[in-house]
């Protein structure tokens, strides 16, 4: 196989598993650890997660559709993922999702061509009070305007 | 086991403690219909077609996930869950493609049936369906419909469960979550075909059994697999005098509701292929065909005077017939050396859920009737290859085609002075033979099987032999007959009577109460 | 008011470990394990009234005496940090600003039900409050209020930050079991419940944040101070997230049984931008949706929001104004929950999709007069008839949104077009 962890993601994936009390419980932690050395969830990602952890491989392929975070495949360096929701819906996410899409020059679910941003919509990420807001990679940007996700983007290489 | 008494519709019902309101509802014939549950597997309680409402309970609740308790009153078809069920239909009824007609679930339908006893509205779901996967090849046995596909996971739970295969899952979320392998896995352990059976719905079809026959057309008749010793009971499906399929019948002391595939497409091998009509002998080197009465007489005449004899009768051969065979061996020769085929090989873990080592489904009970000179079969072939015998009777199997190696068995069997070969092909053996007498499989015949761990099961005939053939009984009573037998049997009935005076371990046990469930030996009343 | 919960998120650097000590954080759980058995502590904890602030208010300590003490299985207590419920922030303040008193409850509800390992489920989206979890639990390890033998009293425990991968379904207790175990987050049929038979078979007792934050405070001030506070029945303070046309969003913390109307009106500043009130949801997306007459006299707590024909829920406010197209608003929900349920149950997995097409069709002009009571009837179905309350959540605001603005759906429909936001 191909898809193996690095010496050192191999070290987390030991610490992290002896900390749970069974090692199936350690999927989670275990398929982040996955996304973030392979890029995405791919087939062989999913057997080398299932060979590692002891499942069947069709059980963390169910795992990983359900999750809306895990990603089967490739996304952008910036994963731009506008909430939808509707608190942030009456605070003008529609605009800045129209405002994001004809800036990036995709629709939902693309990626730019030079693999920089791929944009989604999401559901509610627990940030109402300052909405309208983004998640891009692990980071929030809330109480957006259109100048900020301007500033925003341009800030991302 | 403490007894519980509920009330179920007004009605007093007793029940054990444990025990959930779908099997106390079930035990005294009050029908609750359900999807995803199923006796054999854990309680997922996802297709909401059992709810049920309790006194003092506000909301409704699950007949498969609810045990029963002292002095609970349930009621099955009170308005509210009428309008559950009929609620629950539609919504299930709401993405599925609704082309019965060409699906082969049609007529064993739980979504048909429930829909004209539960449903009968039309569907109010007036926008686009959503699509999924159609006949996605799983496995050799099993193709997907995902567009049928209700999500009860009773599949993923048999694979998770049963067979700890763990092939299939559910994947995605919401109304797009839908059953998938992982990709380039297959679907092939041996137990695979049955999500075919539990398959509520049409979404998993037998490959082997689709388009050929509407199931409305099958006949159905209780029977014993032969497949091995294990003795799963199966209902022997056929269309137009020719078997269909095999599906398991519930057996709870034997192969509870399952069936391996091996057996359950053995009868393509066993039934397949031209049939021998008409009894053949050899003249100037080649067969010919002859009458029964010839071919008989040259029989007798031929193994009485062929010396050392041995008498080689298959493991798919009943008890009754066993028993005839035995006895007339006994009659020609005294020193008849007598074996059932009998060979065992290595069966992985999820094999021996169900299988047993052999492909002989009645070694034990034939071996009990008599056929057998305590030598093995093992034994027998040595000697045989070894040219100890001048004549040979071979019933059901040809001992050429199972044999590692062909050739040495060819060569003596071509040594022989007399070899009859019974059979109902002419296969390699039966080539060889002095003699041909065309007989009858395990579908055509009656009689009863003794498994593996001494539970004696009855055979039922499911189709009708061709023109020409004889039961095997038939024959070895006829040449009983020619060696001086006084006795008469009027009926399958009455040899099992007879060996069941006779024969020690079937002491007492009596024809008719073998039932559909089999009776264990030793069971019968001594007298 | 004395504040409970948010007592410490001003404090500079209110994060870290020396800023919650200088509070007297931990005080409480030195209390515990110096001094309290653990019978002590849930009696003082149903003493205090404190209810689950997940949503449901069940009582808590009552919810930790249902774990039986004599199992020889391990115990588990989950602190349930899977905050997702639209409308909803206030766990996410807490976990940011104030993690130790998080850590510090779970340690105490830990101890109340004897567990040694405790896991912090957290939704997986909350990377940065992740990490402030994780960095509050090295810490309390590090100062020896987590591992083995606490303050030499001979208890072990271990806790586990756990994130989640998002689905807001996890935040269902029995469904972040499953997850927990390393599943599809699928809830789970009951009985058996959690208290018994939780994660891996085990006896488990999920709380979440806000319940466990309030426990430091409630050791340390005693049931009785607690008690005090609130209504007969709803006890204490609660936080809750305001959200949407509202001139001031943001967390609030208010005594329970505060007037509703007051507080939007004086602590939140109104309705933004001077415009009307239209409707206000006040327990998060998946309660119904009160009328601006409905909330005249409903006072925050469990049992006057439920009067009025919604429910607390979490606590989740969120404000439509009179430019709000009410369709679009249902649709919009609806629309969050077809892409959210978990997909086991046929009502809710097919119910919900149904739901959505139809408000979906009514949103873009080609709805149908029948399509209300369609509407109606289809949530009415799906209530109270799945595995987990998700079923409710969905039905309940869409009924609500139909039942309450009737006439605007109907002009929608006639006109093929919103008539409000143009």
């Amino acid at each position: 196989m191909s898809v193996e962890f690095s010496p050192e993601t191999l070290k987390k994936f030991e610490e992290t598993v002896n900390r749970y009390p069974k090692k199936e419980a350690a999927m989670l932690p275990v398929l982040y650890l996955a996304q973030q050395e392979f890029g995405h969830l791919g087939e062989e990602a999913i057997a080398y997660v299932a060979k590692i952890l002891e499942q069947p491989p069709a059980r963390v392929h169910g795992v990983v559709s359900f999750y809306s975070m895990l990603n089967m495949k490739p996304v952008g360096r910036h994963h731009v993922q506008v909430c939808r929701t509707l608190p942030c819906a009456l605070r003008g996410a529609e605009k800045i999702t129209g405002f994001l899409k004809q800036k990036l020059g995709i629709e939902l679910g693309q990626t730019t061509s030079d693999k920089r941003f791929t944009l989604t919509e999401v559901e509610c990420l627990a940030s109402c009070g300052t909405a309208p807001m983004m998640q891009i990679n692990d980071d929030y940007y809330e109480n957006l305007t259109e100048a900020k996700v301007t500033e925003i983007l341009e800030s991302l290489k | 086991m403490d007894p519980v008494n509920i009330i179920i519709d007004g009605r007093e019902v007793v029940t054990t403690k444990g025990k959930t309101v779908i099997q106390a509802a079930a035990g005294v014939g009050i029908v609750i219909p359900y999807y995803c549950y199923h006796p054999k597997l854990t309680i997922a309680g996802n297709c909401r077609m059992c709810l049920i409402e309790i006194e003092k309970m506000p909301k409704l609740q699950i007949a498969c996930n609810t045990q029963a308790t002292e002095a609970m009153s349930v009621l099955t078809q009170s308005p509210k869950v009428l309008a559950a069920r009929k609620a629950v239909m539609e919504f299930l009824l709401i993405n599925h493609p609704v082309d019965c007609p060409i699906c082969d679930q049609a007529g064993e339908c739980w979504l048909q049936d429930y829909y004209m006893t539960h449903d009968l509205q039309a569907s109010r779901f007036d926008a686009r369906k959503e699509h999924d996967r159609k006949r996605e090849i799983f496995g050799p046995n099993v193709v997907f419909d995902g567009e049928r596909c209700i999500k009860c996971t009773r599949c993923v739970r048999f694979l998770q469960e049963i067979t700890h295969t763990n092939e299939l899952a559910v994947v995605n979320r919401a109304d797009h979550s839908t059953i998938a392998l992982f990709p380039n896995s297959v679907l092939d352990n041996p137990l695979s075909a049955n999500v075919v059976d539990i398959c509520p719905v049409g979404a998993l079809t037998d490959r082997d059994f689709r388009f050929k026959v509407r199931v409305w057309y099958l006949q159905k008749t209780p029977s014993i697999c032969p497949g091995c010793s294990t003795g799963c009971n199966i209902s022997v499906e056929t269309y137009q005098n020719r078997i269909a399929r095999f599906k398991p019948r519930i057996n709870e002391t034997v192969n509870s509701h399952w069936l391996c595939d091996e057996g359950r497409y053995c009868f393509h091998d066993l039934t397949g292929g031209p049939r021998l009509t008409t009894p053949m002998i050899r003249q100037e080197g080649g067969l010919v065909p002859t009458t029964w009465e010839h071919a008989l007489q040259a029989v007798y005449a031929g193994v009485k005077s062929a010396g050392s004899l041995a008498g080689i009768l298959s493991g798919r051969n009943t008890n009754e017939e066993a028993y005839l065979f035995a006895k007339l061996a006994k009659r020609i020769s005294a020193n008849c050396v007598l074996e059932v085929f009998y060979r065992e090989r290595e069966l992985t873990e999820v094999q021996k859920i169900l299988m047993s080592p052999d492909r002989s489904p009645n070694f034990r009970g034939a071996r009990e009737m008599g056929v057998s000179s305590n030598g093995g079969f093992e034994s027998l072939m040595e000697k045989l290859v070894a040219g100890n015998f001048s004549g040979v009777y071979v019933v059901g199997e040809d001992l050429i085609a199972t044999n590692g190696d062909r050739e040495k068995v060819r060569a003596a069997l071509q040594k022989l002075s007399f070899l009859v070969v019974q059979d109902t092909r002419l296969t390699e053996t039966a080539k060889l033979a002095h003699v041909v007498l065309p007989a009858t499989h395990f579908g055509e015949k009656e009689g009863t099987y003794t498994n593996r761990r001494g539970r004696v099961q009855k055979l039922n005939a499911a189709v009708i032999p061709p023109d020409g053939a004889l039961q095997d009984c038939d024959i070895f009573l006829r040449l009983l007959d020619a060696a001086g037998e006084t006795h008469s049997y009027a009926s399958v009935a009455e040899i099992f009577a007879v060996l069941a005076r006779e024969i020690p371990s079937y002491k007492g046990l009596d024809y008719a109460s073998i039932g559909d469930q089999g009776i264990e030996l030793g069971s019968g009343s001594v007298e | 008011m004395e504040k409970i919960l948010l007592r410490n998120i001003d404090v500079s650097d209110s994060h870290t470990l020396t800023a919650y000590k200088s509070r007297g954080g931990y005080g409480s759980w030195r209390k515990i394990v110096e001094s309290m058995t653990p019978e002590q502590l849930i009696n003082e904890v149903k003493a205090s009234g404190l209810r689950g602030r997940g949503g449901a208010g069940f009582p808590t300590g009552m919810k930790w005496s249902f774990v039986p003490k004599d199992s020889p299985k391990p115990k588990y207590l989950v602190c349930n940090a899977d905050e997702s419920e639209p409308g909803t922030f206030k766990d996410r303040l807490l976990i940011e600003k104030d993690p130790h008193a998080t850590v510090e409850g779970t340690l105490i509800a830990a101890y109340a039900i004897q567990s040694h390992t405790a896991f912090i489920y957290i939704r997986g989206e909350l990377a940065f409050g992740a990490g402030r979890l994780e960095q509050a639990v090295d810490e309390a390890i590090q100062a020896g209020y987590i591992g083995k033998n606490i303050f030499g009293s001979g208890y072990d425990l271990d806790v586990i930050v756990h994130r989640g991968a998002g689905a807001y379904i996890c935040g269902e207790e029995t469904a972040l079991l499953s997850s927990l175990e390393g599943g599809r987050g699928w809830p789970k049929v009951k009985p058996p419940f959690p208290a018994t038979h939780g994660l891996f078979g085990c006896p488990t007792v999920v709380n979440n944040v806000e319940t466990l934050a309030a426990l430091p405070w409630i050791i340390e001030h005693g049931a009785v101070a607690y008690a005090a506070m609130g209504t007969e029945k709803s006890k204490g303070t609660k936080l809750f997230s305001v959200s949407g046309h509202i001139a001031q969003p943001g967390v609030y913390e208010v005594e329970m049984g505060y007037p509703f109307k007051k507080f939007l009106n004086e602590d939140c500043g109104g309705v933004a931008n001077g415009r009307k009130l239209k409707g206000v949801i006040p327990g998060g997306g998946s309660m119904p949706v009160l009328l601006p007459e409905e909330i005249e006299k409903v006072n925050l707590d469990y049992e006057s929001v439920q009067a009025a024909g919604s429910l607390l829920g979490s606590g989740g406010v969120i404000v439509m104004d009179d430019s709000t197209c009410m369709v679009g608003a249902a649709w919009n929900l609806a629309r969050f929950f077809a892409h959210e349920s978990c997909g086991q149950c046929s009502p809710c997995r097919e119910g919900c999709h149904w739901m959505e097409k139809i408000f979906r069709r009514i949103e873009y002009g080609a709805g149908e007069k029948s399509d209300l009571d369609l509407i109606l009837n289809v949530s009415g179905n799906i209530m109270g008839n799945t595995i987990c309350p998700f079923g409710d959540a969905a039905a309940m605001p869409a009924a609500a949104f139909i039942k309450k603005y009737r006439d605007e759906f109907e002009a929608h429909i006639a006109e093929k077009r919103c008539t409000v936001a143009g």
